[in-house]
């Protein structure tokens, strides 16, 4: 690797101060320090520190996606394949096979992410004169899993522009954002190209014409009936319920295999990157509220209303979101009874949107931006609690 | 006795742990005070180059309270007066004299002591010019002699990476800190609270009366004297609390015992640059190349007064600080490793409380002084108030600071932190952030507008 140092070596004084390029130094730095771990010693504080940084942590939740990626594109060329004979078994050989098909229209989507992203990313530090941030590996990388691969490229272009710098650089880069960037995207798309993607046809790539409902908008679209006998009575696709947990179902192409994300968040857990109170919270929200629905379906015509928890769980992207977009811990409540009560309220959120919304059958990302824009409000009251409880003793 | 749990913190398993021995060495030619190391002081100097002092002499006073007055650590002659910029007093060098002649004051028994009222203890500190010997909460800074504190506060457990063995320290000095604890116990209405290890059973720390002696168990920082405030009476505002080290407290208990200032500490050298990891008694204000002269192999190192989180970076011809018990030494690492940051890890390489890194095994770790990363905003994944045993929310505090909102700051109870307490949570900080730095900064702001 010494090859590589001495050629930045030489690089080095023509992005210095007095340099040629010396404008691209926040360039320079990110290369720089993405290849070769930094030597920076410390200066003030403690004498030593931990090895985890900023890079690391982002690194951490790339690694979490990757079974949900994986699985993700396999599933696109797989439903690509049920859409011409849906009779096919999967074997060792097709699943190869499937992840190649898949792959071809996932990486297209991924590589033009990416690059927009970075162009962002790196243009708006250049201006600022500060160092290039980590943020964006994880929310380029988030960013073809929510989408449908059948996007249209200029949209990933236009939507991702959108979310980086209205989602994130406008307010200073990562650590300062009010809203997750890549849900900014997402919502962008959303409102801006409803006809593509509001998520009530699904998204498989095939022939002109092939279309589809999506699970959560099969109960939805009939009233005065089950949930559960609509689903499982489904013809086109396996809407069974084990077969949404392990996620061979068409959607956007992260956000289908329960399983995926469940090996995800147990990652995110475990290495303590991703708050277990958010993700556990959200899913008692969840929980809590569909078994409220399933109540008051006796009394009234929408089918949404019978759809039980363990079904709300894996339709949708109820758990990617939660595991990968809620606990983004700049823009969710930084307080831990924070963390309990926006989880919940997301859980909670997302079905009250999903069977009282008319309009939108899919109601995670919409949940999440709100208490996105309710997390520092929820953390004032939590602050204040706190405060009240100081002041108690202090009376004492 | 009561018993305290702490949960939250975390003890850094850093290699170089002092051996459980101590080498004698008063070979110090020279020691130094720097009036620097003295938070919010401004000293006026009473001696210039060339005086002699005895030890105990005024050196200075501080210019904002004229009754804290600095006694010289040693017989000698005031060899140098170094200055800094804008003419601030660095330190002041004092060349001992080969056989030091010390001055003696009264000695006093055991039970004598327990009876004296608090004006004749106060006079006779006042006469050794000891008073820094004492310092106060909130803030963390010298006491005043004019203050009554509401309780006085020792920590017997020591829990900072690399911290002498107090087993060792100890030994034979029971009747120094029975008298040191009655001295205390002079000084305030209140009680005198001393926190010790709930799983060490320490001889001298037995049967010690005229106290309240607590239990505390837990990773660090339990042992620091503030976590232990926290949870036994925490302040309240208005209050003042003082604190000795406990190695202190038996200089001023020798000091009534036996009518003399013995200068004499025990202090660890240990850390992963050190070649051998050892207890070593030498005197208050030691030159620092006295304790760490074999110590040091080929190569970078970073020597430091204290310890590694909270110490401050000295060179071999600075001073040991006052109130610091610990040198501990870091190999300096400027290695660039390719592609480290997504390197699996190591148990040899990386050390982190979050578990982003393979690396199984408890071993002991060779720190260095990299900072393994760069800073960067806030990302509150949680790391900070893991860390921190107090009811205190770490987040919300340094934001109110960082917007200088002094109200907030005091309603978050900044009056009850210290930075040493902060320090693990900088260590953890993903974003590299100096969390203690801004705890003081906000200090700072209350002692001017709050």
């Amino acid at each position: 690797m010494k090859f590589l140092r001495n050629i930045y070596k030489k690089a080095h004084p023509h992005f210095a101060e007095g340099g040629k390029l010396s404008r691209f130094f926040p360039f320079f730095e990110a290369v720089d320090t993405l290849t070769f771990w930094t030597d920076e010693q410390t200066k003030s504080g403690p004498h030593i520190r931990d090895s985890l940084d900023l890079k690391r942590t982002m690194i951490v939740v790339l690694v979490a996606l990757i079974p949900t990626t994986i699985f993700g594109i396999i599933n696109t060329g797989y439903q690509q394949a049920l859409a011409i004979d849906n009779t096919i078994v999967l074997t060792m050989e097709l699943l190869l096979k499937y992840f190649w098909v898949g792959f071809q229209s996932y990486l297209p989507i991924m590589v033009v992410g990416y690059a927009t992203g970075f162009f962002w990313e790196l243009l708006f530090p250049i201006i600022r004169k500060q160092e290039v941030d980590e943020g964006f590996f994880v929310t380029g990388w988030l960013i073809p899993l929510i989408l449908p691969p059948t996007i249209p490229l200029w949209q990933v272009v236009v939507a991702t522009s959108f979310g980086m710098v209205i989602g994130k650089m406008i307010f200073g880069g990562t650590g300062k954002n009010i809203f997750n960037p890549a849900l900014v995207t997402r919502a962008f798309l959303f409102f801006a190209y409803p006809g593509n993607i509001s998520g009530d046809e699904v998204w498989v790539k095939a022939a002109d014409g092939f279309s589809g409902a999506t699970p959560l908008a099969v109960p939805a679209a009939q009233t005065g009936s089950d949930a559960v006998t609509l689903l499982s009575g489904f013809q086109q696709f396996d809407y069974s319920w084990l077969n949404m947990f392990i996620g061979w179902i068409p959607g956007s192409v992260g956000e289908t295999s329960a399983l995926a994300i469940l090996i995800g968040a147990v990652i995110l857990i475990y290495t303590k990157i991703g708050s277990w109170r958010i993700i556990t919270g959200s899913i008692i929200g969840l929980v809590v509220t569909a078994i409220i629905t399933n109540l008051f379906a006796g009394h009234s015509t929408n089918t949404m209303l019978t759809l039980p928890a363990h079904y709300h769980l894996v339709m949708g992207g109820f758990l990617f979101g939660t595991v990968f977009m809620a606990t983004d811990p700049v823009s969710a409540a930084y307080t831990n009874r924070g963390r309990w009560i926006y989880g919940f309220m997301i859980g909670f959120l997302t079905v009250i949107i999903r069977s009282m919304n008319p309009a939108y059958p899919e109601g995670t990302m919409l949940a999440i931006l709100l208490m996105n824009a309710f997390a520092p409000l929820i953390d004032y009251f939590v602050v204040k609690g706190n405060i009240k409880k100081r002041m108690a003793r202090y009376a004492k | 006795m009561t018993q305290i749990k702490i949960r939250k913190g975390h003890s850094i398993r850093i290699a170089g742990i002092p051996q459980k021995e101590i080498l004698t060495n008063l070979s110090t030619a020279e020691v130094g005070l720097c009036p620097i190391e003295y938070r919010y002081v401004k000293p006026k100097l009473f001696i210039k180059e060339g005086d002699h002092v005895d030890i105990g002499t005024p050196l200075f006073f501080n210019k904002e309270n004229p009754e804290q007055i600095w006694g010289a650590p040693g017989v000698g002659t005031i060899s140098k007066i170094k200055y800094g910029p804008r003419r601030v007093i660095e330190k002041i060098v004092i060349k001992l004299d080969k056989h030091e002649k010390r001055f003696s004051y009264k000695a006093i028994t055991l039970n004598t002591i327990a009876k004296l009222k608090r004006e004749e203890i106060k006079s006779i500190i006042s006469e050794t010019n000891l008073w820094h010997l004492i310092r106060q909460r909130p803030f963390n800074h010298v006491a005043n002699p004019e203050d009554e504190p509401r309780d006085i506060f020792i920590s017997a457990l020591q829990t900072a990476p690399l911290s002498p063995n107090l087993d060792l320290v100890l030994k034979g000095q029971k009747d120094a800190l029975q008298a040191g604890i009655n001295v205390l116990a002079g000084l305030t209405d209140g009680d005198v609270n001393i926190g010790i290890s709930a799983n060490e059973q320490i001889e001298e720390l037995t049967g010690l009366v005229n106290c309240n002696l607590h239990q505390i168990s837990g990773p660090h920082p339990a042992g620091n004297v503030g976590i232990q405030i926290h949870h036994i009476a925490p302040l309240k505002p208005g209050d003042i609390i003082w604190t000795v080290n406990i190695q202190h407290v038996i200089i001023l208990g020798k000091l009534f015992l036996t009518g003399e200032i013995d200068p004499t500490i025990i202090v660890s050298v240990g850390g992963p640059g050190a070649k051998n990891p050892i207890h070593v008694k030498t005197r208050i204000g030691a030159k620092i190349d006295t304790i760490v002269n074999d110590q040091l192999e080929d190569g970078e190192y970073r020597i430091i007064s204290g310890d590694v989180l909270t110490g401050k970076k000295v060179e071999k011809d600075d001073y040991l600080g006052f109130y610091d018990t610990i040198i501990s030494i870091l190999p300096v690492d400027l290695s660039r490793p390719f592609l480290g940051w997504i390197q699996p890890g190591s148990s040899k390489k990386t050390y982190s409380l979050s578990r982003s890194f393979l690396s199984f095994g408890r071993r002991l770790f060779n720190f260095t002084t990299k900072q393994n990363g760069s800073k960067r905003a806030l990302v509150p994944i949680n790391a900070w108030e893991d860390v921190l045993p107090m009811d205190i929310m770490p987040n919300p505090l340094y934001r109110s600071i960082l917007a200088d909102d002094v109200e907030e700051m005091t309603q978050l109870g900044i009056l009850e932190c210290d930075e040493e307490d902060f320090a693990l949570c900088s260590f953890v900080c993903p974003s590299k952030i100096d969390v203690g730095a801004t705890i003081r900064k906000g200090l700072d702001i209350m002692r001017t507008e709050g």
